[in-house]
This record gives C-alpha cells, structure tokens and sequence, in this order.
C-alpha cells in the first residue's frame, strides 16, 4: 500500500489498518461472538442481552419508588455490566475508524426506534428470550423452544418488511425531514476520535480489572462486554439483517454469519453441557411453546422496525445513531412494566403443557439433538442460497 | 458528477437507506443515476454490494464532510 506522496506506511500502521480501516466480513463477528459465547458460559451463564437492558429498567423503576424484580444494582448484575461495556466497545469501535457521529434521524424514525424498542421489550419478556438468549445462544443450548422463538421471529420480521414497503410506498415523509449529526469525522477532520477511542478501551479495562479483587466473574464479563462491543461494531454484526434480508434484499451474506456464530458456540457449549461443567438446562427457558412463538412474533417486529435487536440497538447506540437510543429507551421502559403487569396474567392463562423446558437431549440423547439443529441450519443455509439466487421471498 | 435525481438518506439507519434507493431506483429509466447522501458507516458496505447484486452500477462513492455521496446508475 502507498500511502499519497509515495510514504510507505509503518507496520504499526498497516495492523491498525487491517483493524480500523473497513468494515470485517460479518462471519468473522460471527465466530468471535461464538468463541466468546463459550468463553461467558465457562465464566458463569451463556450470552444474553435483554436480561441487562431489564435490570437498567427494573433498577431505574425502584428507584422512582416503584416495586419491581430486584436482580442486582446495575453494576453487580453480570448482564448489566456486559451490556454497558458493550455499548462501550462500540463506541471505541467506531472511534477508532472514525465513524462515530451522533445522527439525528427525522422525527418519524426516532419514534419507530422508540415504538420498536417497545415491542421488543414486550416481546422479550413475554417469550423470556430475545435473539441472543432464544437464538444465538439458545440453539447452541439446544433448546427446542429457542427453534419456536426464531419462528416466531421470522414471522415478527416477515410482518414488519411489509410494513416498512408500505410505509416507504405510501408514507415516504416518515422517513424523510430535518436531520443532522454532529462530531463526525472524515478523511481530514475528527482526528480526534481514535485517541478518545483508546481512552475508551483503557477505561473499560480500568472497569474490568478493579472488579478482579472483588468478583472475578464481573471482570470477565466486562472484558467480554468491551470485545463484543468492538466485534459487533466492526463486523456490523446484525441478527435482524440475517433474518430480514432473505425478505428485502435476497442477500445471504448476514444469516451464513450468524450461522457461523451457533455452530462455533454449539460445539463449546455441548462440550460443557455434556462433560457436567454447567447445568443441563442452563438457557432453555420456560416458553415451548406458546410464549416463544408469542414473544419471538412481537419481539421480531419489534427489532426490524427499530433496525437491530437488543444487541443490535446497543452497538448502533455506540457508533452514535440516536434513533437506536430512543430504541433502547423503549426497551428498558416495556420490560419491567410487562415483567409486573402483563406476564404473570399470560403465563398463568397458559397450561403447562404450553409453557414447557424443552431440552431436546433429553428426549432423544446428545447426538441427535445435535444432528437434529444441523439439519435445521443445512435447510435454513440451502434456503437463503436458494432464494439468493431466485429472489423468490425477495423484495428487490 | 450529478445525478438525475437527489435521494437523501442522511441521518437514516440500516435498512431504510438501501429500501429507499431499491423503492428510488424502481421509478429511473435504465441509465439514468442516482445521486444518494447517506450518514450510515454501513452504506458503505450495503450500497456496492447491494448494487452488484441488482444489476446496477455503482459509478462513484465520494466522501463529504459529514458522510458519503454515492452515485448510482440504474441497470437494464
């Protein structure tokens, strides 16, 4: 590479460039996560993401005199702390190849990120799971209600693509009007950013390490928090485009990502499952299958209005998209209400029959549990290729 | 370089920039170009690849001051 006037660059140089200077195929962020994910589940529990959002809502709500779940202040709760580095990550992420900018979207899109946020907490809480916990960590646990949410997902995110062509049809202004960003960078300007981005790092490890004397599982899941952060900001990490896209654009480029990211963490996590490391039913939740395919509906129109799921939300809040703020805002509002007001009614109308754990190597041993989510992801892989190439599902 | 027609994208995040060029790009005769502003990092990535997919041409991705300007060119 010749840099202009002919300077070649330093080798220092050249690996910051290979990091920060375009955007990683997105599998890699895939098999990071992955690799991460079995990492988190030998420190304490697998990856999950609304759970943290939740207990920012349930503490922000205690603290305005309100009676809701007390899981943790929001700096002992792993799941808080793994969320909030997230965010920081990202952050960094985007600082370090110059792309944070606080965007300012037209009015009627802040109030999609707000209404999807919204759902998406209902829809969490409801179906106990959103695409991390009910999805990219819930296959790989091999939790058969975890296929139902992803249904329900589909369906949640098949609804909402035909919502968003009608709205850009018929409704174009929502999208269109005054916006404006501010901070950003480009060729010349913001050479601002990658020194605040290695602040932000060195914050972030500041927060891991003083957990080490105290509690050594925060300090990981803070670490882990500050990579996946990074990782889904430059990998443009998206659960929302690999479930969408075969509905929109046809590309299979997102869903053989997050295809990558389950594989790598099923093999981790049926290791641990199967040796006796960790519970048998760690992250198989309580929702075949009514309310995953209930929740995981809600949850997807949810997160494909708003533009990314829980995960989704959080890093696109990092690299500075306000419409994703006003997604989480959203999020952290719905969750603790439904927890208290409209879960408990549901859950209690339903038999348990329809409410069941389902932990399919129980029923059918380890080998074919695990042949069984194979198959499903070689059909799920042939059906993305195919509709890639005949556009058949696709919208344009 | 100009284009034919203006599409703003600023400010919008993924997908409703490539939906809205998809929906822009339907009205164009063959030929005629797109000059599309966008503020998403991942335009970037989406804008090309998503015009290798469709048939349409990508002629030029400038960058300004506050995001990109993208010309496309509207495919047979």
């Amino acid at each position: 590479m010749i840099e202009s006037g002919s300077k070649k660059k330093g080798s220092l140089r050249e690996l910051y460039d290979i990091f920060f200077s375009k955007s990683w195929p997105m599998w890699v962020g895939g098999i990071l996560l992955g690799v991460g994910n079995i990492c988190l589940f030998i420190v304490l529990k697998p990856w999950g993401a609304s759970g943290g959002v939740k207990n920012w809502g349930d503490n922000l709500f205690n603290l305005m005199g309100g009676e809701f779940a007390n899981m943790g202040a929001i700096n002992l709760f792993p799941y808080s702390v793994l969320c909030i580095l997230l965010i920081m990550g990202a952050f960094a992420g985007a600082l370090f190849s110059k792309q944070f900018a606080l965007r300012f979207p037209p009015l009627g899109e802040l109030f999609k990120g707000l209404v999807g946020g919204l759902l998406m907490g209902l829809g969490a809480v409801i179906g106990v799971s959103c695409t991390i916990g009910g999805f990219f960590s819930g296959w790989p646990a091999l939790s058969l209600g975890a296929v139902v949410f992803t249904v329900g997902l589909v369906i949640g995110t098949w609804i909402a693509v035909k919502y968003l062509l009608f709205e850009v049809n018929k409704f174009p202004k929502l999208s269109s009007g005054k916006t404006s960003s501010f901070l950003s960078a480009s060729k010349d300007k913001g050479s601002w950013q990658p020194f605040l981005g290695a602040a932000v790092v060195l914050i972030g490890l500041i927060i891991a390490f003083r957990y080490t004397d105290t509690n050594s599982v925060l300090a990981w899941y803070a670490a882990i928090g500050l990579f996946f952060g990074m990782v889904c900001q430059r990998s443009r990490f998206c659960i929302v485009r690999a479930l969408r896209e075969p509905f929109m654009s046809g590309s299979s480029v997102p869903a053989v990502a997050v295809m990558a990211g389950i594989l790598v963490s099923m093999f981790g996590f049926v290791v641990i499952k199967f040796m006796g490391v960790r519970g048998d039913m760690i992250w198989v939740w309580p929702h075949f299958w009514v309310p995953a395919i209930v929740g995981g509906t809600i949850f997807g129109f949810g997160m494909t209005i708003a533009g990314g799921c829980t995960v989704g939300s959080l890093w696109r809040a990092g690299e500075g998209h306000i419409k994703l703020w006003a997604s989480i805002v959203g999020m952290v509002v719905a969750m603790p209400l439904t927890a208290k007001f409209i879960k408990p009614a549901f859950f209690d109308a339903l038999p348990d029959s329809m409410k069941q754990m389902f932990f399919l190597p129980e029923k059918i041993g380890y080998g074919a549990a695990v042949g069984v989510f194979l198959v499903i992801m070689l059909l799920w892989y042939l059906f993305v290729k195919w509709n890639e190439r005949t556009g058949k599902f696709s919208a344009y | 370089m100009k284009g034919d027609v203006i599409l703003d994208c600023k400010g919008l995040s993924c997908p409703m920039p490539i939906l809205k060029l998809a929906m822009a790009i339907k009205k164009l005769e063959a030929g005629k170009v797109i000059e599309m502003y966008g503020t998403d990092p991942g335009s970037k990535d989406d804008v090309p690849a998503w015009c290798e997919r469709t048939g349409n041409t990508l002629l030029d991705t400038v960058e300004v001051e506050d995001g990109f300007t993208f010309f496309i060119r509207r495919g047979e």
